[in-house]
């Protein structure tokens, strides 16, 4: 019997721990995502799907319709703006609760939008608020009183204190009751609106929050422990509270009893699973096991859609007669019959508001101080005009992007025009090269420049996150080769390294890509400002931010968004800083006759407490 | 020697002893692994970047900017020496993650190692059991059809990967069957896939064990003299042979535990097991030094004790074994 020892040992072991890890009951909704959120605290959060989440557990000024992405109202039941549209006035409304059955008052959004201005919270977005008055200027004296501090430290406190006045002074936030909210900008804005919905503009629970707050004394920063966003410790206004969050294993919202628009909370619980597979996801999507999908893999897109393709081709009668009557397609295909084999209904590709690119290094040098060709722009409208974007799509990508020529999506923004770029021409590319003085002057099949030096080999520059770039770098490649007689090669790159080297300017053409943050085209278009953060491309030209500047003091709207538009035009007419390729897609499974309310809107901001499935009463 | 040095008592003590040392010798070599990989955990692979002033900032908060201080900061407060000393505020403090900003490295492993454990131990439980069972079934009677059978399964079980196995495993019992969920966790129902993928390598090398043990075993002169007395075939494999076969298997069980607990990261991706061995990876590959650092400590210090533990089993077995 001894044998058996171990094996009786190990027994009781396990039925232990199985016995402390009991199933939870089943949720009204069941999404998969295919990473866990890193945060929920609104303010430090920057993923897509973080941000998703956060709108239904936080809950901002106004709401962002899902369906059609208008402002409708949130915490804030009215607003007025001011005639020279630099002052908003909000009206909270009295029955916005948090949580805990405290009521949602003006200051706790001033307290948020501290902690995002501060440079101690590291906020991703805090750019996001200098347009209101007065807080660029005090992020700037925060993060020089903080640098000075470490070198003649005195008392954290008291540094602490002078910083709370000098916000409250200073910056253009007013609280003149609890429950009037006025902010001041300094320039008009004319998308405002669209970023207090944004989720990163959400109140938190001060009481709560500074529990979890102190004041390092070496540093004078204030250090807040993450811990407040765990159930049972957060307190939200949204529509929901998490009650369960288990690391890159699930998360469950329960609906909030205090929230007041809670009768419009279609799913009363909502378990939200974390399947980092994408294999696994889909086949658990397959069992039933889930009602959405959050993000297909790229594994499957391909050959999932062109199933799609084969059910609707069968029913394009009833799919067209019934857009014709002006339906939401997902109803439509709701109520066509089952799909037959090698058919299905429940993908579905929607192009997202992201752009896929690649980047051309526009400094005056390459790192190592050798003249950058790409410093030139007839050099780079010829290596855009070189590219044949139709061909990639069908050949490469394979998921019926649509072909960008600039990088606004078009239909992403509201009164926004459809602006259109250099498309594929490769006689005129050639011209461009010759322009700038590369011709293949000795015939080997590579241009060179007037001193017969040839153009220097490019350096493509992708990440091996995926093999999308990987493939993308090399059809490019090849198309330069030929079309442009240069010498290219790819260089593929561990996604850190490949950031970095990005960061640093090692390369000559390298991927991108972006996804929107807010309805407005600027958005986009600040992206080329010289010296953004995110303007990889070292792309510095002071005409093109003088027109952005001039565009940003325009107050009446639609002159306001003709000049962005022109400014897009000449952009990706005369400066291609970048070659855009495709507004992404993003692929949902999901099924239409099982659930309803996914939102077709371009920017994608899905309301997960307007879902809810079929047949269910709610 | 005297008798003293070889007590189980003083074999406990010893090795405890060791522990710091080995543990020490595990930390420091991971340290500088960890350090020396390229990248700065706190900047997102996708999405904006934090300005720079606040990344040096941060740098300096988490003491990235410093490895000397990093390395005997994050070993004082991890030991609990620091809080011994008075100089931190709880013992065993494996840090904030720094790629998960709501999430401590304890609180990432208390979430996690539950989970692995659960799966390593039923995984162990189903090796033994199959193992034991082809393994006896071949020994008994070696070169028989059955003998080779379980021999070429276990061929197959030692050489395919189990990415390729746990596939097959989810679409012929979960996806075709129906019988199981196809991936997550929490109860009986979600175990048994993982876990039996996890156990076949393990059982193929166990059912070998056992082959060769019984094999030989079965010829041995006290096997043929309980055989002459008339004890039926079945009594004597189980009684006799069986058991001393086993010694083997159980010196193996103490590393194979420690691999199946530590090693499940491919099973846990096939099955979405919300297991330590996931975030494990996730945190080397994104340079997550505290994580990194906090699981290496855990497992290095739960290896030393499983290693124990079987050398404790094996004397209670067979109190000859000094």
């Amino acid at each position: 019997m001894r044998v058996l020892a171990p094996v009786l040992l190990l027994i009781l072991a396990l039925l232990a721990s199985i016995s402390l890890d009991a199933p939870l009951p089943p949720a009204d909704l069941v999404l998969i995502e295919r990473s866990d959120c890193y945060t929920l605290d609104p303010q430090r959060m920057s993923y897509q799907h973080e941000l998703r989440r956060a709108r239904v557990i936080y809950e901002t000024l106004v709401n962002l319709r899902a369906s059609d992405c208008a402002i409708v109202p949130g915490v804030a039941e009215r607003w007025e703006v001011s005639p020279d549209a630099k002052t908003y006035t909000f009206h909270l409304r009295h029955d916005a609760r948090w949580s805990n059955g405290d009521s949602v008052t003006s200051s706790d959004f001033t307290y948020a939008w501290r902690r995002a201005i501060l440079p101690d919270t590291a906020a991703d977005y805090s750019a996001l608020y200098f347009s209101i008055r007065g807080a660029r200027g005090f992020y700037d004296r925060r993060t020089e009183a903080l640098k000075q501090f470490v070198t003649r430290p005195k008392d954290a406190q008291e540094l602490w204190r002078t910083t709370a006045s000098d916000f409250a002074t200073t910056v253009g936030i007013e609280t003149p009751d609890a429950h009037t909210l006025i902010v001041h900008l300094d320039v008009p804005l004319a998308y405002f609106l669209d970023l207090c919905a944004f989720p990163c503009f959400a109140p938190v629970h001060p009481p709560t929050v500074e529990q979890f707050v102190t004041i390092d004394p070496t540093t004078a920063r204030i250090v807040q422990r993450h811990d407040w966003t765990k159930p049972g410790k957060i307190v939200t206004n949204g529509a929901y509270v998490p009650t369960v969050w288990r690391y890159k294993r699930d998360m469950r919202l329960e609906a909030n009893p205090y929230y007041w628009d809670r009768a419009g909370v279609l799913a009363k619980t909502v378990e939200c699973r974390t399947i980092e597979n994408p294999n696994t996801g889909v086949l658990s999507f397959q069992s039933g096991a889930a009602d959405w999908l959050t993000d297909l893999g790229p594994e499957y897109k391909t050959e999932m859609l062109a199933q799609r393709k084969a059910y609707l081709a069968r029913f394009s009668e009833e799919m067209n007669a019934g857009l014709a009557r002006g339906e939401l397609s997902d109803e439509i295909v709701a109520q066509l019959p089952v799909p037959g084999p090698g058919e299905r209904r429940d993908v579905r590709a929607f192009d997202a508001f992201g752009t896929d690119f690649f980047s051309f290094n526009c400094r005056p040098t390459l790192a190592g101080g050798k003249p950058n060709p790409f410093h030139d722009a007839r050099v780079r409208r010829a290596f855009a005009l070189a590219v044949n974007k139709d061909e990639l799509i069908e050949r490469v990508t394979r998921l019926g992007e649509r072909v960008a020529s600039t990088l606004v999506p078009p239909g992403s923004i509201p009164d926004y025009p459809v602006v259109t770029g250099l498309g594929f021409d490769t006689a005129r590319a050639r011209d461009e090269l010759a322009a700038a003085g590369f011709v293949d002057r000795d015939g080997d099949g590579i241009v060179e420049d007037a001193s017969g030096a040839r153009f220097p080999t490019v350096d493509i520059l992708y990440s091996t996150a995926s093999p999308r770039y990987q493939n993308l770098a090399l059809a490019m490649r090849d198309m330069w080769k030929r079309e442009l007689r240069v010498d290219a090669e790819c260089r593929g790159k561990d996604s850190k390294l490949y950031k970095e080297d990005l960061k640093k300017g090692y390369f000559m053409i390298a991927r991108g890509g972006w996804y929107g943050d807010y309805g407005d085209p600027t958005t986009w278009l600040e992206l080329q400002r010289t010296g953004d953060g995110n303007n990889d491309r070292g792309y510095s030209n002071a005409a093109y931010d003088a027109r952005l500047d001039a565009a940003r003091a325009e107050t009446d709207p639609t002159v306001r968004l003709a000049k962005l538009a022109e400014v897009e035009r000449w952009l990706f007419t005369e400066e291609m800083p970048l070659i855009p390729l495709c507004n992404y897609v993003t692929v949902y499974m999901y099924d239409p006759s099982r659930l309803r309310g996914i939102g077709e809107h371009p920017r994608l901001e899905q309301d997960i407490s307007a879902l809810r499935r079929r047949g269910v009463k709610p | 020697m005297n008798a003293a040095p070889n007590s189980v008592a003083s074999l406990i003590a010893r090795r405890l002893l060791q522990l710091p040392f080995i543990v020490m010798a595990v930390y420091t070599l991971t340290f500088m692994l960890a350090w020396s990989v390229p990248g700065n955990p706190l900047e997102n692979p996708e999405g904006r970047r934090p300005p720079a002033e606040i990344v040096e900032a941060m740098k300096k908060q988490y003491k990235l900017d410093d490895p000397v201080g990093f390395y005997f900061d994050y070993l004082g407060k991890a030991s609990g020496v620091s809080w011994a000393l008075g100089w931190h505020d709880r013992p065993f403090d494996l840090g904030p993650s720094l790629k998960q900003p709501d999430w401590s490295v304890n609180e990432i492993i208390a979430t996690g190692l539950p989970v692995s454990m659960t799966l390593g131990l039923s995984a162990m439980i189903l090796a033994v059991l199959i193992g034991i069972t082809a393994g006896v079934v071949g020994g008994l009677r070696p070169g028989s059809p059955l003998d080779a059978l379980t021999q070429v399964l276990a061929i197959i079980g030692i050489s395919l990967p189990s990415f390729v196995i746990g596939s097959a495993i989810l679409m012929l019992f979960a996806v075709k069957l129906g019988a199981f969920p196809v991936g997550g966790w929490g109860g009986l129902r979600y175990i048994a896939l993982p876990a039996l993928t996890l156990s076949l390598p393990f059982a193929a090398y166990i059912s070998r064990l056992i082959r060769f043990g019984m094999i030989e075993e079965m010829g041995a002169d006290h096997i043929r003299t309980a055989r002459a007395k008339g004890l039926p075939r079945w009594k004597v494999a189980y009684k006799h042979a069986l058991k001393n076969a086993f010694l083997p298997v159980l010196s193996y069980l103490g590393p194979a535990t420690a691999v199946a607990l530590t090693g499940s990261f491919v099973v846990e991706k096939v099955f979405a097991v919300p297991g330590i061995g996931q975030n494990f990876v996730d945190g080397v590959l994104g340079k997550d030094i505290t994580l990194v650092m906090g699981v290496v400590l855990v497992y290095a210090t739960l290896m030393v004790v499983f290693n124990l533990a079987v050398d404790v089993l094996y004397r209670f077995i067979d109190p000859r074994i000094g």
